[in-house]
């Protein structure tokens, strides 16, 4: 008996071994070719974000040319109104979207997917009252909520990204409690309880390694929400006024004084739009992609 | 059935006052004070007011009283139909609010039905031609739109069309200081000014009710007795249209109610490109001068729309299924 069940522990293991390192290698393959770009664009984004320093020449705060310059060899992307380059603008407003998108996205992956396994281990009230909540929060008209929370939070990056991660926990909530749930009455999550396993030994042996592909997969498709969402409140004027994000400078170009009959819009407002719109198309592939592999392991 | 009705109906009613309960404590917890707003000259700080006819407003808005009987007190008006009046437009918020509403109503009732007709028209020939290259083209191009957020279609269509073309006008749901010589001129310049907020905002929605509709019908083609009508030599427009799309139809009807929250929120942020005078502008200006009475009346406005079509949207699913008891 003890051999038997060595010998099934040691087997499972190996195989779980090889599955994850195949898991890894085939992914890559296994993407479209639109995931691939998808891929290399959020990629670039990230080394633009991060690198946002080195990239651009010119400060991204002070202005460094006459105002509304067109693009040139110096200012790529020209300059608004206060002579401020606008290439420095996109690089650091690509810090600042990966930052949310990322930040809430995560926040609310993780939070998300604990409260699930909360409610679907424990089921019974804590379960109800959970699953009532998220009723609830598919319900609310999420901008409208926003607008009002972001403007008494006071709009600060950090803020908005609890503010999101308030409004998104619900979509990975709901996910990893029907696969905990599913989970919870496998033959071998019994057999591990009448071990003795604990709900923590549980959740780390085998509810995990069972829900984070389908974590991951949600924990995507809530980045590009987040900055779609970031774009829109900034876009306003009631994003945080300080970081130089990409909904901002449209807020700014739009409010230009004759925008609308010169050809400043050409770089000034064009340039903003290309940029959310690659990051979140891109986000997108990548999700569709995602979503595809693992359903299909599934 | 009668049952599952009025648990989903108690449901709603628990989120509903919740959420007034949520939308009473959240603006008086906003940092700013709508009397040194009003008091001050705009762009500077200087209070004009002295503290005395401060206290006079606060007494006479009743914001001195405990949170407690404030509350009270709201709940009542609210229940009376009643929102309270606006300190910066010195008007009732219902009245402010009911000039807005056609304005927002109609453009956001018309781009749900256009998107939804066009999605779904698409959906199901994309999903007649499954895998072939028109599918493949549309399927192509309608996940980056479905993508794409609402105000940046927006603000495209309006260097486009609006300030490069001259087609249409920039901003603004009617002309200012026009003179009409009959109704439907008037009716003609109105829609003059809402034909871009409205594609903008089913531009935004299209992509979801085609892939929707698309799924749903490709399940649907799949099964025998839509072979039973092919093999009975129909032709294609009444197979689809006649055979499939009532039963690929519900999750469509759906996600037409379903869907109300998200396009109220697009509708936000698209009235503010276009400088367009529904709802959405009206909040981010109340938002903007800190009109806690006007952003609560225009927040509850917009919860109970989206929580009664949800509503309806679960007691449609129950009608049109007959296998949901």
């Amino acid at each position: 008996m003890e051999y038997i069940k060595y010998k099934r522990g040691h087997s499972s293991d190996i195989q779980r071994g090889t599955s994850c390192k195949g898991v890894s290698n085939n992914i890559i393959k296994k993407f479209s070719i639109t995931g691939k770009i998808g891929i290399t664009i959020v990629f670039l984004f990230l080394l633009i974000g991060i690198f946002s320093n080195c990239i651009s020449l010119h400060p991204y705060n002070v202005p460094s040319g006459s105002s509304l310059e067109s693009p040139s060899l110096v200012h790529w992307l020209g300059t608004d109104d206060l002579g401020i380059d606008l290439w420095a603008q996109i690089c650091f407003g690509a810090r600042v979207s990966i930052m949310v998108g990322f930040g809430t996205a995560l926040l609310a992956g993780l939070g998300g997917s604990l409260i699930g396994i909360f409610s679907g281990y424990f089921g019974g009230l804590t379960d109800k009252v959970i699953m009532r909540l998220t009723d609830m929060m598919i319900v609310l008209p999420d901008l409208p909520v926003m607008i009002v929370l972001g403007a008494f939070f006071g709009p600060s990056v950090r803020n908005i990204i609890i503010v999101l991660a308030l409004f998104s926990w619900t979509a990975p909530a709901r996910i990893v409690r029907s696969k905990v749930i599913s989970v919870k009455e496998e033959k071998y999550v019994t057999a591990a309880k009448s071990y003795g396993a604990n709900f923590w030994h549980l959740t780390i042996r085998h509810f995990l390694p069972n829900i984070l592909p389908i974590v991951m997969v949600s924990i995507i498709q809530l980045v590009s929400r987040a900055i779609v969402a970031e774009a829109g409140l900034a876009f306003l004027g009631l994003g945080d006024p300080t970081s130089k994000s990409w909904g901002l400078v449209l807020n700014h170009a739009i409010n230009f004084r004759g925008i609308y009959f010169t050809d400043y819009w050409k770089w000034w407002v064009v340039s903003p739009i290309a940029a959310i719109t690659l990051l979140v198309t891109a986000m997108a592939f990548i999700g569709r992609d995602v979503e595809k592999i693992v359903n299909s392991k599934i | 059935m009668g049952k599952g009705l009025l648990k989903k109906a108690s449901e709603y009613l628990i989120t509903f006052f919740i959420i007034i309960t949520l939308n009473f404590f959240i603006p008086r917890l906003m940092p700013g004070d709508p009397f040194t707003f009003l008091s001050s000259e705009e762009g500077q700080i200087t209070v004009t007011y002295t503290e005395e006819q401060i206290d006079k407003y606060k007494a006479y808005y009743g914001l001195d009283k405990p949170l407690f009987v404030q509350y009270a007190s709201y709940i009542t008006n609210l229940f009376k139909g009643n929102l309270g009046y606006s300190i910066y437009y010195n008007d009732s918020v219902v009245r402010i609010i009911g000039k807005r509403i056609p304005w927002t109503v109609s453009i956001v009732i018309i781009s749900i039905i256009l998107s939804c007709l066009v999605g779904t028209i698409l959906g199901s020939w994309s999903a007649w031609h499954r895998n072939g290259i028109p599918d493949k083209v549309i399927y192509a191009v309608m996940i980056p739109i479905s993508e794409i957020p609402s105000f940046l279609i927006g603000i495209l269509f309006l260097f486009i069309l609006a300030a490069k073309q001259g087609i249409f006008p920039l901003s603004g749901g009617i002309s200012t200081f026009a003179e009409y010589n009959n109704p439907a001129e008037k009716a003609v310049d109105i829609i003059h000014h809402a034909v871009l907020p409205v594609l903008t905002l089913s531009m935004t929605r299209l992509g979801e009710f085609y892939l929707l509709s698309r799924n749903s019908m490709v399940s649907v083609l799949s099964k025998d007795y839509i072979r039973t009508a092919k093999a009975k030599g129909l032709n294609k427009v009444r197979i689809i249209f006649r055979h499939a799309l009532k039963n690929a139809m519900l999750p469509i009807v759906t996600r037409v109610f379903l869907s109300l929250g998200a396009i109220f929120g697009g509708a936000i942020l698209v009235e503010n490109v276009f400088s367009y005078p529904g709802l959405g502008r009206l909040m981010r200006e109340a938002v903007m001068v800190r009109d806690y009475v006007l952003i609560q009346g225009i927040f509850i406005f917009m919860a109970v729309m989206v929580l009664t079509m949800n509503l309806l949207a679960d007691i449609l699913y129950v009608k049109l299924d007959p296998r949901v008891s």
